[in-house]
This record gives C-alpha cells, structure tokens and sequence, in this order.
C-alpha cells in the first residue's frame, strides 16, 4: 500500500512538471483549481463546513482568488445557492468557507461543488474559472438509524420573528403523519414522499422553556418531537459611559440589553475594545468593566463595546478625551472651625487630578433638613470656606463636593460635617397670659407662657423670671425664678392690683420682658354668649372695636374643654385686628369650645370683651332625652324632659322630633308622615323650639295604642334611633265610671247597710203590715180641704153586712200568669135593703197580703162571725211589734173566743178564718198562723152591688177542690 | 451528579459508610452525598451483564450495626416512595407541556428496556438483590431527570423538590438494604446496572426518557412494595 502511494506521488508530480513546462512553452495561462474539497456538516448550526486548498501556486506566491461554489439538494441539476468567495491564497493554504442552511441538512441530500479563478490585477492573464470539482455529497439521512420517525432541527434557537423551516423524516411513506405546534396542527409541503416540510414565519417568542413541536403517525404508537426556543432580540447596551477618578483608571459603565429570556445556552459576552491603542479586554461583569489607563499619556480614547450572544452580536461605541471624564473624588478632611453664634468656618482637602488643574468646590449649608446657604469656591489643593448669618444654638450640616473646573463632568461625593453654632440671649419676650380667680378674698393669678422658639431662645432656656410689681405700693417688687421647662406658675395675691414682668433666660442673657398686669377687679363682667360656626379652617370669630384705647387683643380658648386642666391657649392680636381664625388640629369634631376675647388696656390689664362658643363641627345628638308621660286621657298625653342637658350634645340643639305610631292612617294636624329607618311609616311632630321641653299630645283616639319617640336634632341631623314607648289612652267613659258610678254604688251600698241594720224601722215607717189610718195623710188632707169634721171611722161605727170570701183552688200549681185573678165573694149577712137605712155605707178591707192558702181556706164555708170585734183583738192586729208569729199566735186564740152573735159591724176581718170544711175541726186542726193569715185590702161594698151569684162559690165541687 | 452510562459493579466493603442505617430523617441531611459516592467508587467502565452476587463464604462488614427493625424501615421507605410515585410522575409530565399530559401512553409509557427485573415469589435474600438493583437503576436516573428538569424547567419548583425529595428517600432505602444483605445474607457484592445518560440526548428525548422512567417507577415501586 505504501509502494503504492509513493508510485502514485511520483506519478503525479511528473505530471504536474509536465503540465507546467508544457504551459510555459505553450504560453498558456496556467489554470488554478480548487482541490481537495472536504465538505462537513455541523447539524446544531444547520451548517455546512467546505475545506480545500490550491495547489499549483508557486512557493511564497500570493495571489488574490474567488472561487465559486454552488450547492444542490435532493439533486445535482437542482442548485439552490451559488456564491462567489474572493480571499487571498497561498500555496497549500487550507480554505474553509461555511454555509448555513435554512432547510435542516437531515431532512434532504446537498451536494456541493467549486471552481476557482484568479482575480488579482498584478496577474491579469489568469482571470479564468477553472474546472468545477465533482460533486460532494452531504446526505444525513442514511446515517439517522432505523426509528420510524424523525423531527429535524432538534433544540434550535432562534430570534423571536425569525423564520423556521421544520421537517419530519418517515420510514415509512404509507402512514399518515400530522405535526403540531402549541397544539395547533401545522401544514407543510412534501419534499420528496418520505419527506415534509414545515415553514413558521415570524416566530413568537411564548416562554423560556422552549416550545414543544411534535409530530405523530395515524399507526403505532409513534410519536417524536423537537423543542424549538425562540429567544427575546437581543438588545444593544445602553448609556454606555467612561470616566475616571484619578486618571490611573478608566471605569466603563453601560446598562446591558434585555436578557434574550431563554435558557443558560443564552449567556452574554462583553468585549471592550479600544482602537487607538488596539487593546482588547474581556469584561467579567455584565454592567461594567475597568480599562487600565496607558502610561503614556493617552489623551484620546475610542471604545468599542461589543456585547455578544449566541445568536446576534451588538456594538456601541465611544470617543473621548481622558481629562474630559474626570470624575473627581470626594474631597477629605473637611472640619469646621472658629464656630461663633453667627459664624462658622469650613475647610477641607482635595484630591489633585493634575499637577495644573483646579477644582470646582460647592458648599452647601443644612439647616433643619433644609439647604439655606449654597456657595462655589475654586480650589487647587485645600478650601476654605467662611458661613456667616449663622443662628445661635442651632445644629447645621454642611456638605461640600467637587469636580473639574475646566472640563465639568461630574460632582464628586459629598463630604459633610455638622456643628452647632453658639448660645446667644433670647431675642422676644416670652408670650405671657394669666387667668384670674377669686378665692377667700385673695387673687388667685395663674400665669401660663409659651416656650420660645428655637429662633428666639437662641439657646436652652434655662429658668425663667416672674417680677411681682405692686402697682399700689410701687416699692415693692418680688421675684420669683420658675425653672424650665416650666409654662406656667401659679400665685396668690391680695387684692391689689399687680403688674408682672416675665423674662426667659438661657446660659448667656435674658429676654426682654413681657408684662401683663393685674387689675383688683378681675373685670369678669357677665357677657352674652354668641354662636360661632366652625369650619374645616376653624372658628372665624370677629368682634366689636373698642372704643377707648387698646393696646391689643387676645382671644382665649380651651383646646380640652371637658378636661379640668383645659390646657388653655390665646393669640395676641393688635389693636387694629378685630377678627381672627383661630384653628388647631387638637379641634375634635362634636366638642363645643369656648373662646373668650379681650381687650388690653394701656395699663396691661385685660378685660372681657366677647364671649363666642361653637363646635369645629357640629354632629348628630349622642342620646336622647329621657321622656316622661304624664296626664294621660282619652285624646291626649304630656310629655316632658325637663332633666334634658342639651348643652352636652355634639352640636346645638334646634328642637325635636316626636314620632308618633299609630293605628290610624292619617297623621293628626300638626305632624306629618315619616318613614323610619325601618321602613315603617309614622307621624312626625316637629318641636322647633330647642328649650320646649314638654309637648302635648292631643287629638288622639279613645282606647286606641299608640308609639312614640323623641329625639333632638341639630343642624347635621337628629339622634340615635331608640325604642319606641308604648302608651294606650282610655275608653271615653273610664272617668265617669271614676267619678261618678263608683261613688253612686257607694252611696248604695251604704243606704242598703243602713236599711238593712234599721229595717225593722223602716219597715214600721213606710210599709207596716197594717197601716195606721191615722197616720195617713190623705186624712189629714181631707180634713184641711174638704170636710174638716171628717174623722175616720170607727171600727164600731161600722155594722158588717158581707163576709168577703176568698175562695182559690187547692192543689192547682199555676203560674201568677196562668191564675185568674182572685175575685173577692162576699158573703151578705144582712138584706140588702137595710143596708140602705143603716148608718153609713159599710167599708170592707181587702189585704193581699194574706197568705194565700189561708184565704183559699177561708173560702171553704161560712165562718161564724162574731157582731162585735174583742177590743184585745184588736189591739192584737194593730200591734207591730211582736212580729208575724205572735201575730198568728193571738190570732188563733181570739177566733176561739170570739162568741158568735156579739159582732155588729160588718167587717171582713183582714186575719181571715183558717176553717176548712167542718168548723168543728177549728180548734183541733189550726192553721198555721203564716200560712193562713191573708191580708185584704179594705174597701167599701155597696150593698146594691152584692149579686147572687155569689152563692155559686158554694158549689161542692170547688169547694172540695 | 453522577452520570453514570452501562452497567457498573458495587462492591459494598469499600464503601466508607458501609453498613450504616438510615432512617428517614437522617437521609436528609447526613448521608446526602453517600450512594452517590457509593456508586461512583464502584462505577466499572465496560461492565458486561450484572455480576452474581457475593459467594455465601464470603466476608461482609459494616462499620455500624444495622438497625433491629431494618424491614420495617424498608417497608416504610417504600410506602412512601409508592405515595408519592403517581404525584412525582403528574407533576413531571406536567410541566413537560403539550405533547405529553394527552399522550401519556405514546410519550410516557412503562417501556424500559433495560430496567431491572423484580420476582415479587422469589425469597427475601431474592428480593432485596433484586430492589437494589432497582433502587440503584431508578436513583442515578433520578439525578439524570433532576438534573435536566432544572435546565429545562427552572421555574418547577414542585418538581424539582418532589424528584430531591423521591431521590433522598431511596437513597436511605438503598443504605438500609444493602446493610439487610450484608448483615443477614453475608451479601458485599451486587452488580447493578443504569439506564442511558440523557446529556447528550435532544430536549424532547429528555423529557421523553424522564416521562417513562417516572411511568415506569410508579408501576414498579406499586409492585415492589406489595411484595415487602
């Protein structure tokens, strides 16, 4: 094998010795071909990588070539790119070239070949192409192995808008494939039947991990994919800058572009180049980068940043001159000295940029937060700096910083330092105010004053002076020293007037003097009070000018009004001021202050001018009155709260709201109808008065329930919905169920008492049992009008010639309805005309009161009556005091002594014969004196009138019934 | 990581923590970094087919004693790694994207080639040669997973704290087994295999290989510990 290559060496040299005499001799130009053209593939990049060289170059010969290559795919006659390549070659020089494929090199064969030509002017007669080489063939496929499916570019990365060509490899052309995207199935072109290709223009970028393109076959369970990261563009660096401190280094600053979003396969490079000097530097930091600066007093600098990713590669560049990017550094040693009450100086040191530069310096000056004092000072090497209009006893900061006075670039640091200037004695007089009182003959004086402002104590105030001056006795002086921080003291004087000096006093001086005086009348003269409406501002309180002479005014106020130390405040106001806003934020909402104006004397004495209150906002009452009812009737009721403090609400009081609930759908005259915050609908009665406290109810119904409710309101609105109190009104006659029955039943009761214990009296007096004639007076009537020798007849005057003759039914219960009424039968004892010739007409008595079974026994039969009446029976009969039973008693013995025959008055007895029957059973079978007595009333008979018919009475039957 | 390609022999007496027992909570922090070493020590390049295990002559040391209640400890170990195997493998293909959740049994199904095999009837000397084995197997491909899934999906934080989690877990499961068959069945050497390294391997070929090891541990540890 070796013997072989050595004969084939040989071989060939002599043959390029030959063609090269023989060109020489011929004079024919002499043909420079590429040769030993290798072809490789980079599939990450998609990338085709040529090789070749030129051999025929004599030794040391450079000649400037182009060389032209064309690449086919899928077949040689199906060229699809063609490129002229120009470079200069040397003899055995290896070329390399790349060509990076839009279509990924396993998805088609390419096939590549070249020619070459010289294009170089010193050699004019070889511009010729020489012969193309063969065709080198680049065929991925073969080598894929034997997976039924393939999804070409595996991992690639490209720019977000890019363009992508994807394409599947399948074994096996009978299945169908389909390929998605985001889920979304995507449509390609066949490139040969094994083959598809997948065109994505303007790719998205949609999320770091990349994003999954997968193609599946309809058979098998095949699925194969690719992962296709789309990065962000690559941005170029931002604000790219150079400056130096201390001309030693230069220091190059940029803001780097947007991270590509992607994977760490993403990762940046910053390169700073400089072309001047031709230096190059890899950056280690991704925002910034040091440059050493040449000792050899560079002036001038031209930087070239470059920032590179995998797939893009940004630039930006910058020119400048070193001494115009100084930035200084921040100055030292920076005292303040010489420190006075108004004066102060400031020194420090800079660092030197330069054996002749000078430095631009700025002071500033802090006090309280706050730049006051601001000054530029040139300075080479050490500054100086005087502060004048200091204020004493205060803290200052102050600052300085610097940069170059020739070519500014930037401020260095500031360096700062603080100090306190010096004390110095207090400016104003503290502000001095007192309050009054009166107690056990002595003047209670308390003295309050503000503490002095940092600008007017220019220093601690250490104690504070109260000079006590008798105005009476002007000798007499007394000092009091009140140490700080105190505001106020508290003295008891006589009733002198007194005139008070108050100085503050700090470690170096005291203040001028305040002075307020003392009256003995302390001139609290009872003044109105006004309202006054506070706003968001405050109160706006104005009052009257005075007269007289005033020295000034104050208004005085308690910011705590409920609090019993009040914490009082005033403002001093001039004598041409007659209105001022007083505010402060310790104002609360639904609190009522108090403000007092005075009026300063020129003697320092204050009096009492105005008196103004109000709230800084008014709200809604906090409570509601506790509402008594009184005076309850039928059509009305009283209600009052008279315990009510209005003073204590959250706003001023203008009246009151009554609801009223009722039954009726009307609201009565007066009220009108409201809905609650319940929805539910009643009359509103409407007190407009806020010192009403009592409200009558009127108009109301009879026996009907009501509701009510009062609230107060004030300007915002009325208080808190409570509950409602029931009360129902009485039934119209009620009262006079009170007034008048009640004392009637009483009056009754107290009569049927009295009856009941004196009934037998009354009985006698105004129904006995039988009546006196002589007491009636209808005879006493007869006798004064008519005939006034009239006298009532008696008993023995009278002949009897009937027997009345009871008769009733025995055994027959009837009802006093059903009874017939019972008519009297007379019994006529004497004819009846002798009854005319008697002397007088006889008068019969018939009493219903008689028992009625006595008189049906006395119907039974004749009783023998005796002609002339016992006068024991008679006083029997009228004797009204041993009762029924002794009545019925005597009765029954007179019937049995009575003789017949002796009677000669016609007179039906009112005790009427208890005999049934047989008269001889009388003695064996008395009546019950009760049962059987009746009683008739007694009338007159005329004998005329008698009718026989009476005699039928007689009749058996009825008797015997 | 260790990245380990072919087939590898373990010899368990070089181990420098041989024989010590783990126990859940001392997995997490003290013996991190062991079976790592453990396997790297006994790493062999161009192993062949696993080798038999230890002769019953032969000698096995451990440095400490094993804990008395080893099986128990395994048994619990591989419950655990059984709970938690479905989570672990939703998880994974979850944060693969599209294709995988709707193509499970195309992309992620149990066909592991070179996966150990398991006799769930074998003895119990059987058995544990057999987990450890698998144990191995399943540990170095988790490194490979974890190792991938914080490239390709940094910001599955669940993930990647569920496969540390699974990957502590049979760490001690390894330890405490192959103490069980040194102490009890004199065992010091058992051959162990790995699956294919996945670092040279395009994205979606790692998802896919991680998809089916996790298809394929979900159905094995089910297997393996209803067999303990």
């Amino acid at each position: 094998m070796a013997l072989f290559s050595a004969f084939q060496t040989t071989f060939l040299l002599a043959l390029l010795s030959l063609k090269t005499y023989q060109s020489e001799v011929l004079s024919e130009p002499l043909s420079l071909a590429p040769e030993s053209l290798e072809v490789s593939i980079d599939s990450a990049r998609q990338c085709l990588h040529l090789q070749w060289s030129v051999h025929n170059l004599a030794y040391h010969q450079e000649l400037k070539m182009v060389f032209q290559i064309e690449i086919s795919r899928i077949k040689t006659s199906n060229v699809i790119w063609v490129e002229n390549y120009s470079t200069i070659v040397k003899r055995n020089q290896v070329l390399r070239w790349s060509w990076e494929s839009k279509l990924p090199l396993e998805c088609a064969k390419h096939s590549v070949r070249m020619r070459g030509a010289v294009d170089d002017a010193q050699v004019p007669e070889l511009r010729f192409w020489s012969n193309w080489t063969s065709w080198e063939e680049v065929d991925v496929q073969s080598s894929l192995g034997h997976d039924p499916l393939f999804v070409f570019p595996k991992d690639k990365l490209v720019e977000e808008g890019s363009n992508v060509t994807i394409c599947y490899v399948s074994r096996s052309h009978q299945n169908n494939i389909s390929c998605y995207l985001e889920g979304v199935r995507m449509h390609g072109e066949q490139l040969d039947p094994n083959v598809c290709v997948f065109h994505l223009k303007n790719v998205p970028f949609v999320r770091e991990t990349g994003t999954n393109i997968y193609c599946k076959a309809d058979q098998g369970d095949v699925i194969k994919g690719i992962v296709l990261f789309v990065s962000k563009v690559f941005e170029e660096p931002k604000d790219f800058s150079c400056e130096t401190r201390d001309l030693k280094t230069l220091n190059c600053t940029w803001v780097p572009g947007s991270d590509a979003g992607l994977l760490t396969q993403l990762s940046q490079s910053y390169t700073l180049f400089e072309s001047f000097s031709g230096k190059k530097t890899l950056c280690k930091h991704k925002s910034w980068c040091n440059w050493e600066v040449s000792p050899d007093s560079q002036e001038m600098y031209n930087f070239t940043l470059t920032a590179e990713n995998y797939l893009r590669k940004r630039s930006v560049h910058l020119l400048f001159s070193l001494t115009h990017r100084v930035h200084p550094m921040a100055p030292f040693n920076v005292f303040v000295k010489n420190v006075s009450a108004t004066n102060a100086t400031m020194t420090w040191k800079v660092h030197s940029i330069g054996n002749y530069s000078t430095l631009l310096c700025q002071i500033e000056l802090y006090g309280e937060g706050k730049v006051i004092q601001k000054q530029n000072v040139s300075v080479k090497v050490n500054g100086k700096h005087l502060m004048k209009k200091l204020e004493p006893s205060t803290e200052y900061a102050a600052q300085v910083r610097c940069a170059n006075a020739n070519h500014f670039w930037k401020w260095s640091e500031w360096t700062r330092c603080n100090f306190t200037t010096a004390e110095a004695a207090p400016s104003e007089a503290p502000d001095v105010w007192r309050n009054v009182k009166s107690v056990q003959g002595h003047c209670v004086v308390t003295l309050f004053w503000k503490p002095l402002s940092k600008l007017q104590a220019n220093g601690k105030i250490l104690f504070y002076n109260v000079v006590l001056e008798n105005l009476d006795r002007p000798s007499t002086l007394k000092l009091l020293s009140i140490p700080a921080p105190a505001n106020g003291t508290e003295l008891t004087l006589d009733q002198c007037s007194y005139q008070i000096h108050v100085t503050a006093n700090n470690s170096v001086g005291t203040s001028p003097a305040s002075v307020i005086a003392v009256s003995g009348d302390p001139g609290n003269k009872e003044v109105e009070e006004e309202r006054v409406k506070g706003t968001e501002d405050g109160f706006c309180l104005s009052w009257k000018p005075q007269p007289g002479d005033v020295t000034g005014y104050v208004v005085e106020w308690c910011e705590r009004p409920g609090d019993p130390l009040c914490d009082v405040q005033w403002r001093n106001l001039g004598p041409n001021t007659t209105s001022t806003v007083v505010s402060s934020d310790a104002f609360r909402p639904g609190v009522r202050y108090n403000f007092r104006i005075y009026g300063i004397s020129t003697e320092r004495i204050p009096y009492l001018l105005e008196k103004k209150t109000g709230y800084s906002q008014e709200l809604v009452p906090s409570d509601n009155p506790q509402v008594l009812m009184s005076n309850l009737t039928s059509y009305s009721f009283t209600l009052s709260w008279k315990d009510y403090a209005a003073e204590s609400q959250p706003g001023f009081v203008q009246g009151y709201s009554l609801y009223l609930k009722s039954k009726a759908a009307r609201c009565l005259p007066g009220s009108e109808k409201a809905v609650l915050s319940d929805d539910s609908i009643c009359c509103k009665y409407k007190i407009d008065n806020p010192k009403q406290k009592t409200f009558v109810v009127e108009n109301l119904q009879p026996a009907s329930f009501y509701e009510f409710f009062l609230t107060p309101y004030t300007s915002v609105g009325e208080g808190p919905q409570g509950a409602f109190t029931k009360v129902t009104t009485p039934d119209e006659y009620s009262h006079i169920l009170i007034r008048i029955t009640l004392p009637m039943i009483f009056s009754i009761l107290l009569i049927m008492i009295l009856c009941y214990l004196k009934s037998q009296w009354m009985k006698e007096k105004c129904y006995p049992d039988i009546p006196d004639p002589y007491k009636s007076s209808v005879l006493s009537l007869i006798k004064s009008k008519e005939n006034p020798r009239l006298t009532i007849m008696n008993v023995k005057d009278c002949i009897p010639d009937a027997i009345e003759v009871i008769n009733k039914q025995e055994g027959t219960r009837k009802s006093l309805t059903e009874t017939e009424p019972t008519k009297p039968t007379y019994l006529y004892l004497l004819p009846t005309e002798k009854s005319h010739s008697g002397p007088g007409p006889c008068i019969c008595f018939e009493n219903f009161t008689y028992n009625q079974a006595a008189s049906d026994s006395v119907s039974c039969g004749h009783v023998p009556v005796t002609p002339k009446a016992q006068p024991s029976q008679l006083g029997l009969l009228t004797s009204s005091e041993n009762g029924p039973k002794a009545l019925g008693k005597n009765y029954v013995n007179s019937l049995g002594e009575i003789p017949a025959g002796e009677t000669n008055l016609n007179y039906v007895s009112q005790l009427a014969s208890p005999m049934c029957g047989d008269k001889s059973s009388l003695p064996t079978n008395p009546p019950e004196p009760a049962l059987c007595s009746e009683y008739k009333t007694q009338m007159a008979i005329p004998m005329g009138l008698t009718s026989p018919p009476s005699i039928t009475l007689l009749d058996e039957g009825e008797h015997d019934h | 990581m260790f990245l380990l390609q072919s087939r590898a022999s373990c010899r368990l007496r070089e181990s420098p923590e041989e024989g010590k027992v783990f126990t859940e909570g001392m997995l997490m922090n003290e013996e991190r970094g062991v079976v790592p070493l453990l396997l790297v020590l006994h790493w062999k390049h161009g192993a062949g087919s696993p080798l038999p295990i230890t002769p019953v002559n032969a000698t096995c040391a451990t440095r400490h004693p094993c804990h008395s209640n080893l099986m128990n400890q395994i048994r619990n170990q591989l419950a655990q790694l059984n709970g938690s195997a479905n989570a672990l493998f939703i998880l994974y293909y979850t944060a693969q994207g599209e294709p995988f959740p709707n193509n499970l049994d195309k992309l992620c199904g149990p066909n592991v080639t070179d996966f150990p095999p398991f006799h769930a009837n074998g003895t119990e000397k059987t058995r544990l040669v057999e987990l450890y084995r698998i144990i191995a197997y399943l540990g170095a491909s988790l490194g490979n997973i974890t190792r991938d899934q914080k490239v390709l999906n940094p910001n599955a934080l669940s993930l990647h704290s569920k496969l540390n989690a699974t990957a502590d877990i049979m760490r001690g499961l390894l330890s405490n087994v192959l103490c069980r068959l040194c102490n009890k069945y004199h065992v010091a050497h058992v051959d162990v295999a790995y699956g294919p390294d996945t670092s040279g391997k395009d994205v979606f070929q790692k998802k896919k290989l991680g998809c089916q090891l996790l298809g394929k541990y979900k159905q094995v540890i089910a297997v393996v510990a209803q067999a303990f």
